[in-house]
């Protein structure tokens, strides 16, 4: 294995100096390694003022459509304003999440809503190119569901026209890229706390075949397009892409290779054609292998990701994280007023902001470390940022008019410090080795990256 | 105009060079009469406000600074020369308006920026009032000016905050940049009980922070010498 841990980079120094504070303090007493310890993006969003508000339009209104409606009903700076499906029956359920919002058939006609400030497409994979771009058009503010595209061309015409659009933003639905507890295990795991990395697994089970019930068989088309080859990109984009995209981005690299394995172990004989089975080995440089398998025929263990290192390992489940330490593996300080779990016969350390702190020993003192879901801090980050830019877009143009030229206003709004969010590009990246990994499960072979793919 | 349908293709060149001559001379020996008008530019405009506490200082920073300087007939501000040119005493015939957008000044601080941002746009109502506004109302020359140096001044007029107005005087410079541009800088005092605005005290955990009264608008301000 190459010596060079691509893990660790410059906030090496910062991560130690953040661990040399917390092994005196432990040592003076157990002072807790707080958020206000972490770097300020870990500071749980909780704690943080409601911005101005953003007027939302929700376009595609099945389950995750509700969930997203669901989620911005918590959030009293984000009013959705309008609702659009193509599905009659869509808008009963939607409208108990969003009594007042306007409702829509044709997304054209939500759109042209000058009263809709944001949209967020939720619609099935292959449709969000054209609404995309109509949205980006209509200079809406877009949140645009994960994987971007099913076709890498897609992708990439999405990416094109979100990097040309700097009066809004653009913020693929990779959530785990705004959720506090990742940019807390970031300087975390990048500062060398598993010692030399070894390799990296995440997994997805689920006992259920993914079919939605419909009326008719029309509907069953229209809302089951993720069974389906021509229409979704199976397991790893349509569940996985979290997992996939958030190695990556702890990796700070792309992979080289993807090799896949699927089978149809249950759920084959309702005409479906996508995998229920696949497992795919993604090689990242310095041969640091990401392991993935998702199944929908068994529920065991249901979902997590590991990141294993020749002194510790670190698992991540839902919001929590823990760490496994290997015996003999350098003593960090804060690990000493850590509450420690069982899983199996190991112990593992609750990491968490302020999951140093003595009280951290208590049964569920840390339980709401990071109490909303992923989907709600990446929603929350989007709002703030559109909030952000928005009304730096306004006072702009307000004040300089002519004086001010395009390059101008993109260099005044790449020095606005914004909250954590996907990128265009990191929706591009994590969309390619999607298809790329789905791909290489259907045909049961290795594929090689190509550096292009990622570029537009 | 109608040409004389014979006249040569030289002579035209020839009654237009004379006429570009001559308004140059003109141009040259009489004292500049038109009014010099410098709007806001976006490059190289930045303010810093900076405050103290009962824990440590603290800073925000942004970089949208709008408005206008428009300066009387015959003002001219020349770095070679010791004084300002076209003014009489110390008195400089100007008018102008600086604008700084409330929420386009962030904190740069490393935790919770964001909650410092909330507690400054809160105290200032910045819903109600987004601006900090100066309406300049008098310019006074402070001399004499060393050659290459900027020209120092004192302006007086109406610093508007929160929806409060009070008379302000404090000293700027301003440099003379390239021949449509300049540079004005300074540093405007600012008690904020005399604006109405309780300097916040907020607390986080079990301590409490307090904000001091006095606060500094530091600004560097650049502007285009409008055609």
């Amino acid at each position: 294995m190459n010596d060079i841990h691509p893990l660790q980079d410059s906030n090496r120094r910062e991560f130690l100096k953040n661990t040399s504070l917390a092994t005196l303090m432990a040592v003076m007493g157990g002072v807790e390694l707080r958020a206000a310890d972490a770097p300020a993006s870990a500071t749980p969003l909780t704690k943080i003022p409601p911005p101005p508000s953003v007027n939302f339009g929700v376009i595609g209104l099945n389950e995750w459509g509700r969930e997203i409606l669901h989620q911005l009903s918590l959030m009293s700076y984000a009013p959705v304003v309008a609702i659009c499906d193509t599905y009659e029956h869509a808008f009963r359920k939607a409208a108990e999440e969003a009594p007042k919002a306007k409702q829509y058939k044709d997304y054209k006609e939500l759109l042209a809503d000058p009263n809709v400030q944001a949209v967020i497409i939720a619609t099935p994979t292959g449709t969000h190119k054209e609404i995309v771009l109509a949205a980006l058009a209509a200079n809406k503010h877009v949140y645009c569901e994960a994987p971007l595209a099913n076709t890498m061309d897609d992708a990439k015409v999405i990416a094109k026209a979100a990097k040309a659009a700097t009066k809004v933003v653009f913020q693929p639905g990779l959530q785990e890229r705004s959720h506090p507890q990742r940019h807390f295990l970031i300087p975390f795991i990048r500062g060398g706390a598993l010692g030399k990395d070894v390799m990296a697994r995440a997994q997805w089970h689920k006992h259920g075949g993914w079919r939605r019930e419909s009326p008719n068989e029309e509907r069953s088309t229209q809302l089951n397009w993720r069974l389906h080859q021509k229409t979704s990109t199976g397991l790893i984009g349509e569940e996985g892409i979290h997992e996939v995209d958030a190695t990556a981005w702890f990796l700070k690299n792309r992979p080289v290779a993807v090799t896949g394995f699927s089978a149809m172990r249950l759920w084959g004989e309702d005409g479906r054609d996508v995998p229920d089975t696949i497992q795919a080995v993604y090689e990242f440089p310095h041969s640091v292998n990401f392991v993935f398998d998702a199944t929908l025929c068994a529920s065991f263990d249901a979902a997590y990701e590991m990141y294993y290192g020749t002194d510790s390992t670190i698992m991540v489940r839902d919001s929590k994280a823990w760490q496994f330490k290997e015996a003999g593996s350098p003593l960090q300080g804060w690990e000493v007023y850590s509450r420690k779990d069982m899983f199996y016969k190991e112990s593992g350390i609750q990491i968490v902001a302020n999951g140093s702190h003595q009280s951290a020993l208590t049964a569920g003192a840390t339980a709401d470390a990071y109490p909303n879901t992923p989907l709600w801090y990446a929603l929350d980050a989007f709002t703030r940022n559109v909030s952000l830019v928005g009304g730096a877009v306004k006072d702009f143009t307000d004040l300089y008019g002519d004086n001010g030229s395009a390059k101008d206003l993109a260099d005044s709004l790449a020095a606005l410090k914004t909250y954590p969010a996907a990128t265009w590009q990191d929706g591009l990246d994590a969309t390619v080795m999607a298809i790329v990994g789905n791909e290489a499960t259907i045909k049961k072979q290795k594929i090689a990256f190509e550096k292009d793919w990622f570029e537009i | 105009m109608k040409f004389p349908a014979k006249l040569s293709l030289q002579k035209i060149k020839s009654a237009a060079f004379t006429t570009v001559c001559g308004t140059l001379l003109v141009a040259a020996t009489l004292p500049a009469v038109a009014q010099t008008k410098y709007t806001s530019t976006p490059k190289g405009c930045d303010v810093k406000i900076e405050g103290t506490s009962s824990l440590h200082d603290w800073e925000m920073e942004g970089s949208l600074i709008g408005g206008f300087l428009e300066f009387g007939p015959g003002v001219q501000l020349d770095p070679a020369q010791a004084t300002v040119g076209g003014i009489t005493g110390d008195k400089v015939p100007a008018t102008g308006r600086v604008i700084i957008p409330v929420r386009s000044v962030h904190s740069k601080a490393d935790h919770l920026p964001d909650v410092m941002e909330h507690l400054m746009q809160d105290a200032l109502k910045e819903p109600q009032f987004p601006r900090i506004e100066f309406n300049l109302k008098e310019m006074a020359f402070k001399g004499p000016h060393e050659a290459g140096k900027p020209f120092n001044f004192e302006v007086t007029g109406d610093l508007s905050i929160s929806g409060v107005t009070n008379a302000a005087t404090f000293p700027i410079t301003i440099t003379q940049v390239d021949a449509d541009t300049i540079k004005v800088s300074g540093t405007a005092p600012v008690n904020l009980p005399q604006y109405n605005i309780t300097p916040p005290a907020p607390s986080f955990g079990l301590g409490l922070m307090k904000t001091g009264p006095d606060v500094k608008i530091i600004f560097d301000w650049s502007l285009h010498k409008k055609q």
